[in-house]
């Protein structure tokens, strides 16, 4: 057993810490930074470096509900939470995610798990990845659009189901809305949750601001708080099915931690389009190393997913150390200039 | 008060798969069956392996309740670390 080893009794492993503060890390830089939780990289992850996949989802919940109350209590201070609509949510995001979490159970027991939720994660990170190289190369051209639509609100797209009975009113976020849109959109980002393991922040986010009608800071909370309880109870649960290593969901969630406070704090330094465009080769080459261990090149895939997301780490850590030079230079010349 | 709020939330939340399982729509696999070996644990480790061991739903709040402990730790060291060095976050208001 090496140095930074540790054995973690409920999957049966014998871990390197370093390996697990290193992933709960990136994903705390990552999410901290991009405002999207990260946890797609922690599945692929724990499972390339040996996890079972049922144990990789529930460790990453785990590790998401520890995380996620770190973010909202932020979040909560400013405002941005909608408490009554979070709590209209637990219905549609418990549900939700028993369905994943059975799901992921009624496959292990055919021994499809790791099989299904490989391919399920090919698709969706080369699809992300896809997407935000898309909206890379297009930037320019929707820049108008954008300049153009800045100045209007934010109108949530019209539809029947929007308007169907019973309805509700959230005063928060200021709209009034169908309690099936509300439960559908956390049903159906609890299943991804509970199926996958992670947040599903990347789907709700867009379905609060765009179906719902949130503001946007209000969504942002909303949505933490959401994962809140979508992590609490995607940790119960799937502890309570034995899929939950609580060691090393401990130590990701100390990496995340530091990490997150990075990322938090990059985004006062790193300005512009360019680093999306790394953030989407890091999401491909995810998806890449998962496609490596469905093959069996494990190694391989280990090495790929760690060297991007800490690749990706260290251009926004140094990003952020140039920053807050040119910054601290800045007001130092600032009085001699005045004197 | 929201944070009352959300303690009830987590409560209630914690009493859903007892209701689940009730039912006995919903099977709990392996679960109540695996035990883990514990030999040469100590600590911690020896302490959730034990759990594990012994009962499945005490596994499960013990997990829910470290991670959320831990969370809670987590958030108010860093809001001492943040107001410390001048970084106080306030309510803000919202506009589209």
């Amino acid at each position: 057993m090496g140095l930074f080893d540790v054995y973690l009794p409920v999957a049966g492993l014998h871990f390197n810490v370093l390996v697990l503060l290193a992933i709960g890390f990136s994903v705390g830089v990552l999410g901290g930074f991009f405002g999207v939780g990260g946890a797609w990289v922690v599945t692929p992850a724990l499972n390339i470096f040996g996890f079972p996949m049922a144990y990789a989802i529930g460790t990453d919940l785990a590790h998401i509900f520890g995380k996620s109350i770190v973010a909202t209590a932020k979040h909560g201070k400013m405002g941005n939470v909608d408490v009554r609509m979070g709590l209209v949510s637990i219905v549609g995001s418990v549900l939700g995610v028993e369905a994943g979490a059975q799901m992921i159970m009624l496959l292990g027991k055919h021994r499809l798990d790791e099989d299904v939720v490989r391919y399920v994660y090919m698709v969706l990170l080369f699809g992300l990845g896809a997407y935000m190289l898309y909206d890379y190369c297009t930037k320019d051209k929707r820049q108008k659009k954008i300049e153009a639509a800045a100045a209007l609100p934010i109108e949530p797209k019209k539809s029947w189901l929007r308007d169907l009975p019973p309805m509700v009113t959230f005063p928060v976020s200021g709209v009034r809305v169908s309690l099936w849109t509300v439960l559908g959109v956390f049903f159906l980002t609890g299943l991804l949750s509970g199926f996958l393991g992670v947040g599903g922040g990347f789907i709700r986010m867009p379905a609060l601001i765009y179906l719902i009608g949130c503001p946007t800071a209000v969504a942002v909370g909303t949505d933490l708080f959401s994962v809140v309880f979508t992590g609490a109870y995607g940790c119960f649960t799937y502890a309570l099915k034995g899929r939950v290593e609580i060691i090393a969901a401990l130590w990701m969630l100390v990496g995340a931690a530091v990490g997150a406070q990075i990322g938090v704090t990059a985004v006062k330094y790193i300005h512009g389009y360019g680093i999306r465009l790394l953030f989407a080769i890091m999401v491909l080459l995810a998806g890449s190393s998962v496609a490596l261990k469905q093959t069996g090149y494990t190694t391989l895939a280990a090495y790929m997913v760690m060297a991007s997301a800490l690749a990706m780490c260290a251009v926004i850590m140094i990003q952020l150390g140039r920053g807050f030079v040119k910054e601290k230079s800045t007001k130092q010349s600032a009085p001699a200039a005045n004197s | 008060m929201w944070k009352l709020r959300s303690g009830l939330a987590v409560a209630i939340l914690v009493a859903v798969p007892a209701l689940v399982t009730a039912t006995e729509g919903l099977d709990v696999p392996e679960a109540l069956e695996k035990t883990v070996s514990l030999d040469g644990l100590t600590g911690i480790s020896f302490f959730f392996a034990r759990a594990y061991n012994e009962n499945a739903w005490l596994y499960a709040v013990y997990c829910a309740g470290t991670m959320g402990l831990v969370g809670v730790l987590i958030a108010v060291v860093t809001d001492v670390i943040l107001k410390a060095i001048g970084m106080e976050v306030h309510k803000i208001e919202h506009r589209e």
